[in-house]
């Protein structure tokens, strides 16, 4: 299930809310938003030529087939950059920010193990060099949260956190 | 009336894609970029309904429904959504004036066209008619919210048990927020259940069993700050919800909150978040470390403790409810993007489950200078196995 639907009807508003476990793409140079990141992983991406551009906001690393595809780094990613196609995006020229993927608590659950927020980052590198796109900048891991603001107009990513200050990708 | 996960989870959807039509109704009707944040069922007392309304001052319109389905719809909004959305429907109205009427029936008109949406939803799915009403209008000068209801035979004691349906919209960037509530009778969730596939069901009584366990819980956490700080403090609300794993996070907003995180093991096992504004932090530590220049290190000591207390007083009464230890962890301290905190502890659930049951819990002093939140995330299987503790037949 997903929370925000991705085939929101035009904005008004040009803002653009993209929930968890889902994304959303914009082709009129509005912007896309997300909160609340912690060991989930932002994945922007963007085709400077056409100017369509996209936000997924991935809760886990790999997707489980009976799972709702946006809650999912790969498959999540996999489906934005199918959307962006069909809004005129060319994948070629297509490039990608990251943000997100933190570790805040080391819980005992973990076992040991890597943590959701660094497999949540593996994956999406992972799934991104599979499909021949590049990472053009990337604000990972760490142990607080984000928030995103991709302005599509630029494909400039804001990220903000509590901790460490805003920054532009 | 027995309720099992399975049903749950169709509640669940069924809400949500209701309220996804309900939505885009309105985008359709008055070019308003409407979303669904959050759908939660919840389990609660027509008590608890009406105290929220009269709390947060909401304006609502009723609509009933009957046939396949029998009970009430409610689309609520805070007085100043009301306002916007008025205004956004006809501009230039001055709803203080003699437009009030007119106020009334805008609102009315958005109510119909969205719970109407919302209903056919519910009905495609059991395959079935259901007819509504025409919409009531109430603010907080009539009656309560489930007032008309009761007109229509819809009975409810005030103590009885309620499967409430509540879904958090949101339009224009966040300017407008509606609550969209259905409440179907008990016979109604009945007929759903059966249409869900009912295997293992459990009786309401054990849900409803827990749910006054969490009261008892957050009552005693409440007690428990009061009596370190000196606060006066009481529980706002207090409820268990069941929502898709990815709404718990979505339930916070991205506003920086301080507390504690804590682990806690046994059966059930899971998550728990103590999350203070910074302005009711900076009072816990100021009144745990009366007239002292209290730097960063020490502050955060006297969240740990007061996290540590609100921890106990909370999660006691469910060990000695349920028979069982349960063991906590030490707390951390967060400070940090209120919904970026709970993210990895829905995370880690989100990994063997789809669903969660939420407990969240308010408390608070009476001016709102002081809030304190209670996230608390158990395990669902385990949490599950725990409340055939709780059944009566067990």
């Amino acid at each position: 299930m997903q929370v925000y639907t991705t085939d929101t009807p035009t904005s008004t508003s040009g803002r653009i809310k993209v929930g968890i476990a889902d994304y959303a793409v914009d082709s009129d140079g509005g912007s896309l938003t997300t909160s609340g990141l912690g060991s989930c992983i932002g994945v922007a991406l963007y085709d400077p030529d056409s100017g369509v551009s996209g936000l997924a906001h991935a809760m886990l690393p790999e997707a489980d087939p009976s799972g709702d595809p946006a809650k999912f780094a790969d498959t999540g990613i996999q489906s934005l950059l199918s959307e962006m196609q069909d809004a005129g995006a060319d994948p070629t020229r297509v490039v990608a920010k990251l943000a997100g993927g933190s570790t805040m608590f080391d819980f005992t659950s973990a076992n040991g193990g890597e943590s959701i927020g660094d497999r949540n980052v593996e994956s999406a590198r992972k799934t991104l060099e599979r499909l021949d796109i590049d990472i053009v900048a990337m604000d990972v891991g760490g142990d607080h949260g984000r928030s995103l603001e991709l302005d599509t107009s630029t494909g400039d990513l804001r990220v903000r956190s509590a901790k460490a200050g805003d920054q532009i990708l | 009336m027995n309720l099992d996960v399975r049903s749950l989870r169709t509640f669940s959807r069924l809400a949500h894609s209701g309220a996804e039509k309900a939505a885009g109704s309105l985008t359709t009707l008055a070019g308003i970029d409407t979303y669904v944040n959050v759908t939660k069922v919840e389990l609660g007392t027509k008590t608890d309904v009406e105290n929220e309304f009269a709390e947060r001052d909401l304006v609502s319109v009723n609509i009933g429904f009957s046939g396949g389905l029998d009970g009430r719809t409610i689309l609520a909004f805070s007085p100043e959504s009301a306002e916007r959305l008025v205004d956004a429907l006809v501009p230039g109205m001055d709803p203080t004036s003699g437009d009030g009427e007119l106020a009334a029936s805008s609102l009315k008109e958005v109510a119909n066209i969205m719970l109407g949406g919302f209903i056919d939803g519910w009905a495609d799915y059991l395959d079935t008619s259901i007819d509504i009403t025409t919409p009531t209008y109430v603010d907080e000068d009539s009656g309560g919210p489930l007032e008309e209801v009761e007109t229509d035979g819809f009975e409810h004691r005030e103590d009885e048990r309620i499967l409430v349906f509540r879904n958090q919209l949101e339009a224009a960037d966040d300017a407008i927020g509606f609550d969209l509530y259905m409440v179907p009778t008990s016979q109604s969730i009945g007929t759903i259940v059966e249409a869900s596939g009912d295997d293992g069901a459990l009786p309401v009584e054990s849900f409803a069993a827990f749910s006054e366990m969490i009261c008892d819980g957050a009552n005693q956490a409440s007690d428990d700050i009061t009596a370190m700080t000196g606060i006066d403090t009481a529980v706002e609300v207090s409820r268990l919800s069941f929502v898709p794993i990815e709404g718990v996070p979505m339930s916070l907003t991205d506003g920086v909150r301080r507390g504690v995180v804590l682990e806690f093991t046994g059966t059930p096992s899971g998550y728990i978040a103590i999350l203070f504004d910074e302005p009711s932090a900076e009072n816990i530590a100021s009144s745990l470390l009366p007239g002292m220049e209290a730097d960063e290190a020490m502050r955060q000591s006297a969240i740990q403790e007061i996290g540590n207390i609100v921890t106990s007083g909370f999660l006691d009464g469910w060990a000695n409810a349920l028979e069982t230890t349960i063991e906590i962890s030490p707390p951390r301290h967060v400070h940090d993007i209120g919904s970026a905190i709970v993210d990895p502890l829905a995370t880690d659930l989100a990994q063997s489950q789809e669903y969660a049951f939420l407990i969240d819990s308010t408390i608070r002093t009476d001016d709102d200078e002081f809030t304190c939140d209670i996230y608390a995330l158990p395990d669902e299987n385990e949490l599950r196995k725990a409340l055939e503790q709780l059944s009566p037949a067990a």
